[in-house]
């Protein structure tokens, strides 16, 4: 792979980079079978995670990943305070690169910050996830878990329900897993669903028509109903019994052997019925020992500029 | 246009499948009462050691095989620009308690062999590690010297390109001048 | 005294070259391209091959002084406008203070008659502070020289307060400048929405927005018997609407910023800044629809909507980043790259909609290369290029997306007040 400071989001990732961070992530996950887990490949480098946002799991995904890369992990904790002091976003880059960090890991609410802060480092920067806009890792992690139930993802469907306007897991993922030739399909509340003119992704208005569309995963996405200004749906309860995984849709989705993913963390009564939890082929866990590999195939494949 | 490259043939096939045989049998000669593992590095030396798991084993001898993969050991990994990709390691059973002896195709430096000792040690605690590998070019940086060798360059240090049937269609070590 | 005599002037929207003379500021001899002896003139100017334009009057720009003097001030900007092809502008009143009564207007015009080398004629809040509450006072504002209220960007939120200050206003003569818009549809929009906002994760609002605001706007002004002047059209849709309400509404008039004529949402690119205005760029067929709309007379004039913003605020993320961009340097050669040379509009429409219009609209004298009248024009080369550096930008602020750039055309004299500034 030529060397690549940054991963911001997928779209600037060519079809060898996507192939290189997909490839190197079995190894990687390989590595958690071993009595020693832990590789020396970053030894002496330090890893800055830098969240906006809450994100337990993300953070902490990210963070097994560099340590078990050996690298340093540092939490610059975001103290809502110094935001709301007016610290703009290059004080924090400035202090950043005093700070001579190797990696840094950012997640902001905002679309296209990590941008920012990649344009004015040398550090490389990940993008964990901004605004509406990207989660690159998120993606990588999805298509793998994809690759590894099936090896050839082509022509494979792939349904994602929810909240897709407000989704950075939408935009990115379905973006990869076209790029890998899978097919990708939207459902949803017309709130969320951005028109399918701009997405060039088709919509579904209900799930008995995507069902017909014979979708092999099916990919649901957390929703939250309470936005600052108005509401996009009127209920959750509404919202489960249109859009949700229901016990009845789930004896459909067992039926056709269909598999259910989700980026987490889970809204259960929501987006998907407690059974459906314990479906064999829901891969919700899966996901997230994925992320750890994915995540590591990305920190040892990025080429900060802080050497020499 | 390009001017056929005249290459200098250190070892034809005759002679790599001659060394192979001998290592083998090298190996065999040592007695010692741990299980024998022949781990190859990747790529290359895990095609050697196929080999010399099977010559051992049409010797008699009973040799497990196993191949892994050092990049992540390497401690040369963030002066590269180009990281390189990562290989599926196979090392399915516990290094507990066993005769290793690592193979690769060319000991040069010794740094690699310095990785794959790390490697090796993240799978278990083996009784004894041995080391075998198809030519010695010289030019140690570390302390470390094999205890099997095919063939020792005269002219250390000078590139070489070792080609094999598995990978490459042909079984050849070539001295590249240039 | 001095005299400035320019060769083989061609006027643009003329089929003959002249030469014009020129004493103390006015044209005192017009006659025959070579006619005029070059002895007893101070200074001679070679028009040949080039153009002549009536100085530009840009009708929106904001020059930023007083209190944002970090990003533009008046001698700046006003040096930028010259730049630009420009001789008179209107200042928006989003200052700080705010241009909300008379005394501050006074102050603005004196800080004008002490640094500005263009005319520029001030505009009045519509409301107090621009907070969209309180009228201001618009007769005390009118005394002094203020012909448009305006809150600027701001539309007000408050359709009652609006139709009241339309109401009282009636009988002053005063034009309301007025963003079609429905604030709370567009409160969090950043971008149009399109393929652009999609992909960059960015709310768009929609483009309906704008064109119910117009229609809303405009039909308050009827009601109210009011002159209404319907600032920055960005949409397709918005054409229509003042196309269908031109000829049945005498006091109806409207602006388009330039960049919404050439730039789409695409310019956007990966999060570009600079391309963050408001109203935000749209699609292609909006540029057409817009650039039809000027041809056609539906919409009479062409702004910059100068925006400066210091590299601090522009160098945050898109979202944080302030909108607008510069447009004074830029301006006349942006018209000729973009729109004359690859005739999508001529000159005639370029004088009508960038002079003689914004300065009808003002009650301002229309500029005349005759015999008597006060030389007031634009010398340009469309075979000379533009290349815009940070050295060729006049204005304090670099956020133009065209920093780097070639462009067709260069501004080679500007004769204004007397004076010939050679570029």
């Amino acid at each position: 792979m030529n060397p690549r400071k940054d991963l911001l989001n997928i779209a600037s990732l060519t079809d060898e980079e996507i192939h290189t961070l997909l490839e190197s992530a079995a190894p990687m996950k390989e590595l958690f079978t071993k009595s020693v887990k832990k590789v020396p490949a970053l030894k002496g480098k330090s890893v800055l995670t830098l969240f906006y946002e809450p994100s337990t799991r993300t953070r902490s995904s990210f963070e097994v990943a560099a340590e078990r890369l050996s690298a340093d992990v540092t939490n610059f904790t975001v103290s809502t305070s110094s935001v709301v002091k007016g610290e703009s976003v290059h004080d924090t880059i400035d202090t950043l690169q005093a700070m001579k960090v190797d990696y840094i890991i950012v997640r902001h609410y905002h679309s296209g910050l990590p941008d920012v802060i990649a344009r004015h480092t040398k550090a490389s920067v990940i993008n964990a996830g901004d605004g509406a806009h990207a989660h690159p890792t998120q993606a990588l992690l999805d298509s793998f878990t994809i690759k590894e139930v099936y090896p050839d993802t082509r022509g494979k469907r792939v349904l994602i329900v929810g909240d897709i306007l407000h989704s950075r897991v939408a935009r990115s993922t379905s973006m990869l897993m076209k790029r890998l030739g899978m097919e990708v399909a939207y459902l949803g509340p017309g709130s969320l669903v951005p028109k399918t003119q701009y997405t060039g992704i088709p919509c579904f208005s209900d799930f008995n028509e995507a069902f017909a569309w014979k979708p092999d995963v099916i990919y649901l996405l957390r929703v939250q109903k309470e936005r600052q200004d108005a509401p996009f749906f009127p209920s959750s309860r509404e919202y489960h019994k249109i859009y949700g995984v229901t016990e009845e849709r789930l004896e459909r989705i067992s039926g056709e052997g269909m598999y259910i993913m989700h980026p987490g963390p889970v809204n259960r009564g929501v987006e998907i019925c407690d059974l459906a939890m314990d479906y064999e082929r829901c891969l919700i866990n899966t996901q997230v020992e994925n992320g750890i590999a994915c995540r590591m195939s990305v920190l040892y494949h990025l080429t900060p500029k802080t050497q020499h | 246009m390009t001017t056929p490259l005249t290459q200098e043939v250190l070892l034809d096939e005759l002679g790599i499948t001659c060394a192979i045989k001998a290592m083998a049998q090298a190996i065999m000669d040592k007695p010692s009462p741990h299980p024998l593992a022949i781990v190859g590095l990747l790529s290359q030396g895990d095609i050697i050691a196929k080999r010399l798991a099977t010559e051992i084993q049409s010797l008699g001898g009973d040799a497990l095989c196993a191949s892994i993969d050092i990049s992540l050991y390497r401690d040369d990994i963030y002066k590269l620009e180009a990281k390189p990709s990562l290989r599926s390691s196979n090392l399915p059973f516990s290094t507990d308690d066993m005769r290793v002896v690592i193979v690769d195709d060319v000991l040069y430096t010794g740094r690699t062999i310095r990785a794959a000792l790390n490697a090796i040690f993240d799978y278990g605690r083996p009784a004894c590690i041995e080391l075998a590998c198809l030519i010695d070019r010289g030019g140690r940086e570390v302390p470390i010297q094999p205890d099997y060798v095919g063939y020792v360059m005269e002219k250390p240090k000078a590139k070489i390109l070792v080609s094999l049937k598995e990978a490459d269609g042909k079984d050849v070590v070539t001295l590249c001048n240039n | 005294m001095s005299s400035i005599l320019i060769q083989n002037a061609l006027i643009a929207g003329e089929t003959t070259p002249v030469d014009l003379l020129i004493e103390d500021g006015i044209i005192v001899r017009k006659a025959l391209a070579g006619s005029i002896d070059t002895s007893s003139v101070d200074q001679v100017t070679d028009a040949n091959d080039k153009i002549i334009l009536p100085g530009l009057f840009d009708l929106h720009a904001h020059v930023c002084q007083p209190g944002y003097e970090a990003r533009e001030r008046i001698a700046t900007a006003s040096a930028a406008a010259l730049h630009g092809g420009i001789t008179g502008l209107m200042a928006m009143p989003d200052t700080n203070p705010v241009l909300d009564n008379a005394a501050q207007i006074s102050t603005f015009n004196e800080l004008c008659r002490h640094d500005s080398i263009v005319e520029i004629i001030p505009t009045g809040c519509l409301t107090k502070g621009c907070m969209g509450e309180e009228q201001a006072s618009y007769d005390s504002m009118r005394a002094k020289g203020v012909r448009i209220i305006t809150d600027g960007d701001k539309t007000p939120e408050n359709m009652l307060l609006l139709y009241r200050a339309m109401q009282y206003t009636s009988s002053l003569g005063m034009i309301f400048g007025l963003r079609g818009d429905v604030p709370s549809l567009t409160a969090k929009s950043l971008m149009h929405p399109s393929t652009t906002s999609y992909q960059l994760g960015l709310s768009g609002s929609p483009a309906c927005a704008e064109e119910i605001g117009t229609e809303t706007i405009i039909r308050l002004s009827q009601e109210t018997g009011n002159a209404l002047h319907v600032q920055t059209v960005s949409t397709g849709g918005s054409v229509e609407i003042l196309r269908r309400f031109k000829n049945e509404s005498s006091g109806l008039s409207s602006e388009v910023a330039l960049h919404h004529l050439i730039f789409t949402h695409e310019n956007v690119g990966q999060y570009d800044t600079n391309f963050k205005t408001l109203p935000p760029l749209r699609d292609t067929s909006d540029n057409e629809a817009l650039i039809a709309g000027v041809n056609d007379g539906t919409i009479d004039c062409i702004v910059s909507d100068h925006t400066p913003c210091t590299p601090f605020s522009k160098k945050q993320d898109f979202l944080d980043a302030p909108h607008g961009m510069t447009g004074l340097d830029t301006f006349l050669p942006v018209i000729y790259h973009y729109l004359v040379k690859p005739a999508k509009m001529t000159w005639e429409t370029v004088v009508k909609s960038c002079s003689s219009n914004p300065r009808r609209l003002l009650g301002l004298q229309p500029i005349s290369f005759e015999v008597g009248s006060v030389a007031n024009f634009v010398v340009f080369d469309p075979n000379g290029e533009s290349k815009v550096s940070n050295d060729f930008l006049r204005s304090r602020s670099k956020n133009t997306p065209f920093l780097g750039a070639t462009l067709d055309g260069k501004v080679d004299v500007v004769c204004f007040s007397g004076q010939l500034h050679s570029f």
